[in-house]
């Protein structure tokens, strides 16, 4: 097969991607968790289970949580993706305040979960002004955490909610 | 992952002829939450050459209704599924059966299509090749059921043959309680069928070069009230130990028709038509829906690790016609 190329906006910012079995390109079997981490070097995408269980490698997709590492990155041609990296504002360096929050709320241990709960959460609240608890834990379902920090993970979306308001 | 070459095809003449062209050695990917799963953990002795991309096919992606029912588009995401007002107001179950699979990153990308045709979750058939090596059993066609004699707390209490694996579809459940029926088309042309008939013990019905082109979902009874419960150990991301989808038509005090379709505990979806007869005509009370409940049961045969999921299909019968009452 002939090498093509695919375009990728990855936090705003166009990348223009070679598929093909060349050493150093994207293969048709490359997912874009690996594809984000190895080619592009934004390793604030965690991959922990690889299969899709865990949401470690949650990124947003055209706006919607989706697993990075379930998804080819050939099929992302002319795709809009935001990951961890994307959120602080890119002219001040200041954090999003979802981020803020989970230092504040001290949400996280080991942090290997936290970017892709973060995620999640940035799409719920780009959503919704005023989730119910019922709605944020669903959108957060897809989530572990093996160092168990769930509980200051729901306090620190509502320091969240409240820093939006 | 290991290789494979991939192809976006943009219509659906093209998808068959480029499946017919590689002689089953491609597969379809729709969302990929499945197949990527499994070509990752390479548990089948075959691996695809080619990955075919039904994505870039325009006007898959639909809820349509006419005056006979729902038509749904293979390419429908399971998350606009539970979100849309059609299905939510008319197909109760559907909505809900969707509703509980998996996590929300995988209802944002898994399709309706790909939840129907996913491969099964029997641990053995899964075991992932880079762990000390891949399983051969009956299904991949060497050597026998593992299973059987093995660990199969979580395999089939009714009509496993030779394979005791289960659908692991939780869409495939509400859609038999419905009565929809599956379009195809391949290689040899386009047919309907029930869904009834879709599953069989080692799989689908499916050529290798035939794909889903639309789910039909006749209109139920306007009065029908509608129930799919689930039963799993975490609430988000498991598969199903055993799952029901009902629906009960009143007339009056007495009940006209009632629909009964069991997941996870059968090679594909099952419907209870004993207990489904026990119920037409009688007025509903605990006595009823015990009875019911009962014979929905009655022609269980578990295997050695797995009688608990016959007490549990009873009780969810029993629950979910209830919370129709
Ligand atoms: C962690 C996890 C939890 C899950 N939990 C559940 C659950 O609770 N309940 C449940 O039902 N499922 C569950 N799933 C399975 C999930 O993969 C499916 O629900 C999903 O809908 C599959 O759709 P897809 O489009 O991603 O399929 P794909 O992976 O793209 O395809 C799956 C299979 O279907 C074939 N296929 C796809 N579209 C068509 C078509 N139009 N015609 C013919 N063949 C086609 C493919 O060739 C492949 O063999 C879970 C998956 C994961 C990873
Ligand atoms: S239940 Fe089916 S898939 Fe599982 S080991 Fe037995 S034959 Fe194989
Ligand atoms: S790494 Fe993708 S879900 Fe675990
Ligand atoms: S903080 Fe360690 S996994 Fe969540």
């Amino acid at each position: 097969m002939s090498p093509y190329f695919i375009t990728l906006i990855v936090n705003n910012q166009r990348y223009v991607l070679e598929i093909g079995n060349r050493p150093g390109g994207v293969k048709p079997s490359h997912t874009l968790a690996h594809t984000l981490r190895e080619n592009l070097g934004l390793t604030g995408t965690k991959v922990g289970c690889n299969k899709g269980e865990c949401g470690a490698c949650t990124v947003l997709l055209e706006g919607k949580p989706v697993l990075s590492c379930l998804v080819l990155t050939v099929e992302c041609d002319g795709k809009s993706i935001t990951t961890i990296e994307g959120l602080e504002d890119s002219q001040t360096g200041k954090l999003d305040p979802i981020q803020q929050s989970f230092l504040e709320s001290g949400a996280f241990q080991c942090g290997f979960c936290t970017p892709g709960m973060i995620m999640s959460v940035k799409a719920l609240l780009s959503s919704s002004s005023s989730p119910t608890d019922e709605e944020i834990r669903e959108a957060l379902s897809g989530h572990y955490c093996r160092c168990i920090s769930h509980y200051h993970v729901l306090e620190a979306v509502t320091r969240a909610l409240h820093k939006s308001r | 992952m290991k290789s494979f070459q991939h192809v976006n095809v943009f219509s659906v003449e093209e998808a068959v002829s480029t499946l017919k062209d590689c002689k089953g050695s491609a597969r379809i990917i729709a969302g990929g939450t499945d197949i990527l799963a499994v070509l990752k953990d390479q548990i089948l002795p075959d691996y695809p050459e080619v990955l075919v991309n039904i994505k870039t096919i325009p006007g898959l992606e639909y809820i349509r209704e006419d005056s006979s029912g729902l038509k749904i588009g293979p390419l429908v995401k399971l998350a606009d599924l539970v979100s849309s007002p059609v299905v939510k107001e008319n197909l109760k179950v559907l909505a809900g059966a969707a509703q509980t699979v998996g996590t929300p990153q995988i209802r944002n990308v898994g399709t309706v299509g790909g939840n129907l045709c996913q491969d099964t979750r029997c641990w053995y058939y899964r075991y992932p090749h880079s762990i000390g090596g891949r399983l051969l059993c009956l299904r991949k066609g060497s050597g026998p059921c593992l299973a059987a004699t093995g660990d199969n707390r979580y395999h089939a209490i009714f009509g496993g043959r030779g394979c005791f694996a289960v659908c692991p579809s939780d869409i495939a459940v509400a859609l038999l309680a419905l009565g929809a029926e599956i379009k195809t088309t391949g290689a040899r042309g386009s047919r309907t069928i029930p869904v009834q008939d879709f599953f069989n013990p080692l799989g689908n019905a499916l050529e290798p070069e035939e794909m889903i082109l639309e789910i039909q979902v006749p209109n139920p009874p306007a009065e029908a009230k509608q129930q799919f419960l689930k039963y799993t150990i975490r609430k988000p991301i498991d598969f199903a130990i055993v799952s029901v989808a009902v629906l009960v038509v009143m007339e009056g005090e007495v009940c006209s028709e009632a629909r009964i379709a069991l997941g996870a505990v059968a090679p594909g979806p099952l419907r209870a038509t004993e207990a489904e007869g026990a119920l037409k005509g009688k007025r509903l009370d605990t006595t009823t829906l015990e009875e019911a409940a009962g014979l929905a049961v009655k022609e269980a045969k578990p295997l050695s690790m797995n009688g608990y999921k016959v007490e549990i299909a009873r009780a969810l019968v029993a629950r979910a016609l209830s919370a129709c009452l």
